[in-house]
């Protein structure tokens, strides 16, 4: 493999020497270079950011422990803490898993391998590249209107349910672009072999299109779980908590799914609100904290993504093998 | 073969939806175990206080409103969890005063925080919906106007400049000098520098800023048949510590936030002190206290009177709220006490509206 590589490797430079006349290719190599530097600018400007945000919270966890991680929102900034918000972005990720995954998948499906194409098709599709592109306020109205006032039964108001459904919603045009664009790069001739062997089109499409097609579709559900995480503007219409959040006693997960609710991107803004007096036992501020949730905010989309790129990984291997 | 494949296919794809799906159910249980665990847990620790003066109802409080005051109403939830046991479950927001009226007059909240009296509008709102409400003072905050330590030819501004400076009249307004001889005209007696003018400030969401424009600028505005509104051409933010950051962040700049937010961090800002016609006067607790600085602000809660007759968690979180204990909390959150009597006018209005 490598002796493979390292011949085929030599003789692309004989050739190359060979066509450009001998000449070095000057322009080639600027070129090469500026591409570096544009990739290193973004990394620079990336590890920077991390670096600030990390060395922020770093004496968080370090003094807090874990009881930053199972506390609730508080007064102080000794004994505050993100459990509340883990588990609103939770649900939220949750909702998106359940209702935004089959039926964005589905339609994707749909729009690229049943549908005919004709105008109202084409029609459809541009459309829903529009709605991607739709401010995430204009989706806290819907929930506002819809989930909050309109379902107010099922939702129980201002409600992580709510919540829930509107960030669902928000990111189906995300998923269902990146199913049909993953489904349509699918070749042509795996289909007909599917149908040249009597396959039915849903035999075709299960058994050799969503396969192929699931790196795509894996990526394009990795974007939505990560968008859905760090929205903070729709929440806020539908009325996330910002300053403390009760736990009655004796509440069940039905009470607490349709009670009020408080989601990680509103743990940041309410924080990011407080008066920065360092707490008396810790000495830390409510900026540190929020440096600290910034952080976990960003393992819990790792984490998620990790699952899916894990996935990714082995759907690719076998189309390989 | 292929339908080996296929199966291994649908397993993946159903174990990654079951993965995701248990992944939130686990940490869901996990969740509530906790916080069930830490509700036993202080409701062990409180065992000891069941000798406590007062009497506190079990049941939810919703409150909503003043961004401003959520700091002393979320001390105050925390002190009714304690003292309960958990059983008075007070869940506190800030939105804003303005968001906090609308919530409060559709009947979606319990109390709501002020920093300003309710607006006229706002209690037709309210009365249209049938929403009765007492309106009690609780705390006192000081406008801080402040500018950079190192703005050393700032100390003490009177109303005529500072509408001058931040008023309708002063778009475009770059330089403090630009703005002496409006000042002037309208009787002022202090000199400007010659430097760069920054103004960072709320935007008019903020009760902070209503309160701003009622003192400083509503009545020359009057008088100069100008609108009450201050200049659009300055950095507006609802977060008071952008605001903060401004003031700070340049050497000549000017701002306005809340007493709280410049004592936290006194040492990098500085208060511009206020002359009202008597002499300049600095915020400080006792000028606050005594209202001898001009721009002291009174904040209140306004408890719905429909609240307090279904839900008797509301009666014991204000009773709360009003004693001594809940007023401690004024102070923790960075505000000014009441003064005594002011208490005292406090607490009969509640008595007054629970009878």
């Amino acid at each position: 493999m490598a002796v493979t590589s390292s011949i085929r490797e030599s003789a692309g430079t004989v050739v190359r020497a060979g066509l450009t006349g001998g000449k070095r290719d000057v322009r080639g190599i600027v070129f090469a270079v500026l591409l570096l530097l544009c990739l290193l600018t973004s990394l620079f400007m990336l590890t920077i950011l991390m670096w600030d945000v990390v060395a922020q919270a770093i004496p968080v966890f370090d003094k807090r422990g874990t009881s930053f991680l199972t506390s609730d929102l508080a007064s102080s900034p000794d004994k505050a803490g993100v459990s509340q918000g883990i588990w609103g972005s939770l649900v939220i990720a949750g909702f998106v898993v359940v209702l935004a995954f089959p039926v964005g998948i589905a339609a994707g499906v749909y729009l690229e391998e049943y549908a005919h194409p004709s105008r109202l098709t084409r029609f459809i599709q541009l459309n829903i590249r529009n709605l991607a592109g739709v401010p995430s306020v204009v989706y806290g109205i819907l929930g506002l209107v819809v989930f909050v006032q309109g379902l107010d039964g099922l939702t129980g108001g201002r409600s992580v349910i709510a919540a829930g459904i509107t960030l669902a919603i928000l990111v189906l045009p995300i998923i269902i672009i990146t199913t049909a664009e993953a489904v349509s790069a699918v070749p042509q001739g795996l289909r007909e072999a599917g149908f040249g062997v009597g396959g039915t089109r849903w035999e075709t499409t299960r058994d050799h299109v969503l396969p192929y097609a699931a790196p795509g579709i894996l990526t394009g559900t990795m974007l939505a779980v990560a968008r859905a995480l760090g929205e903070a503007a729709p929440l806020l219409l539908i009325g996330a908590i910002t300053g403390r959040l009760a736990s009655p006693p004796g509440q069940t997960l039905v009470d607490r799914l349709q009670g009020k609710f408080t989601a990680m991107p509103i743990v940041i803004y309410g924080w990011a609100n407080e008066v920065n007096k360092p707490g008396k036992k810790t000495g830390l501020t409510f900026e540190d904290l929020n440096a600290a949730a910034i952080v976990v905010l960003l393992a819990m989309v790792l984490v998620l993504n990790g699952a899916a790129i894990l996935l990714r990984n082995r759907f690719e291997n076998r189309r390989q093998g | 073969m292929n339908n080996n494949k296929r199966r291994l296919v649908l397993a993946g794809l159903i174990s990654f939806s079951l993965i995701a799906a248990a992944c939130s159910d686990d940490e869901k249980s996990e969740d509530t175990t906790t916080t069930a665990a830490s509700t036993e847990s202080s409701t062990g620790d409180t065992t000891e206080s069941t000798e406590a003066p007062m009497e506190l109802a079990g049941g939810e409080v919703f409150v909503s409103g003043s961004s401003t005051v959520e700091p002393i109403s979320v001390r105050v939830g925390e002190l009714a969890d304690e003292l309960s046991g958990g059983e008075l479950a007070v869940t506190v927001e800030g939105p804003g005063t303005g968001d906090g009226f609308k919530k409060f007059c559709a009947g979606e909240s319990d109390i709501s925080d002020a920093s300003r009296p309710i607006k006229d509008e706002e209690a037709a709102t309210c009365a249209e919906a049938g929403i009765e409400y007492v309106e009690i003072e609780v705390a006192i905050d000081g406008l801080t106007v402040a500018t950079s330590p190192n703005n050393d030819a700032v100390t003490c501004l009177d109303f005529p400049a500072m509408y001058a400076l931040v008023g309708p009249e002063s778009e475009g307004f770059s330089n403090w000098n630009d703005a002496q001889a409006l000042a002037t005209e309208l009787g002022s007696t202090i000199t400007f520098p010659d430097a760069d003018l920054t103004i960072t400030g709320p935007g008019p969401e903020s009760g902070t800023y209503d309160t701003f424009v009622e003192f400083v600028i509503a009545k020359i505005a009057k008088e100069r048949e100008k609108d009450d509104t201050t200049r659009t051409d300055y950095t507006q933010s609802p977060n008071d510590n952008v605001i903060v950051d401004g003031i700070e962040g340049t050497d000549t700049s000017l701002g306005w936030v809340g007493y709280a937010f410049y004592s936290a961090e006194a040492d990098k800002m500085k208060a511009i002190e206020i002359d009202k016609g008597d002499g300049c006067v600095a915020p400080t607790e006792e000028t606050i206290a005594d209202g001898s600085y001009p721009l002291s602000r009174s904040l209140f809660i306004y408890v719905s009177k429909q609240s307090l007759a279904d839900n008797p968690a509301v009666a014991s979180y204000v009773s709360l709220y009003l004693s001594d204990e809940g007023l401690a909390m004024v102070s923790d959150a960075g505000y000014v006490d009441l003064p005594a009597e002011r208490i005292a006018a406090s607490r009969s209005a509640w008595e007054a509206a629970q009878a």
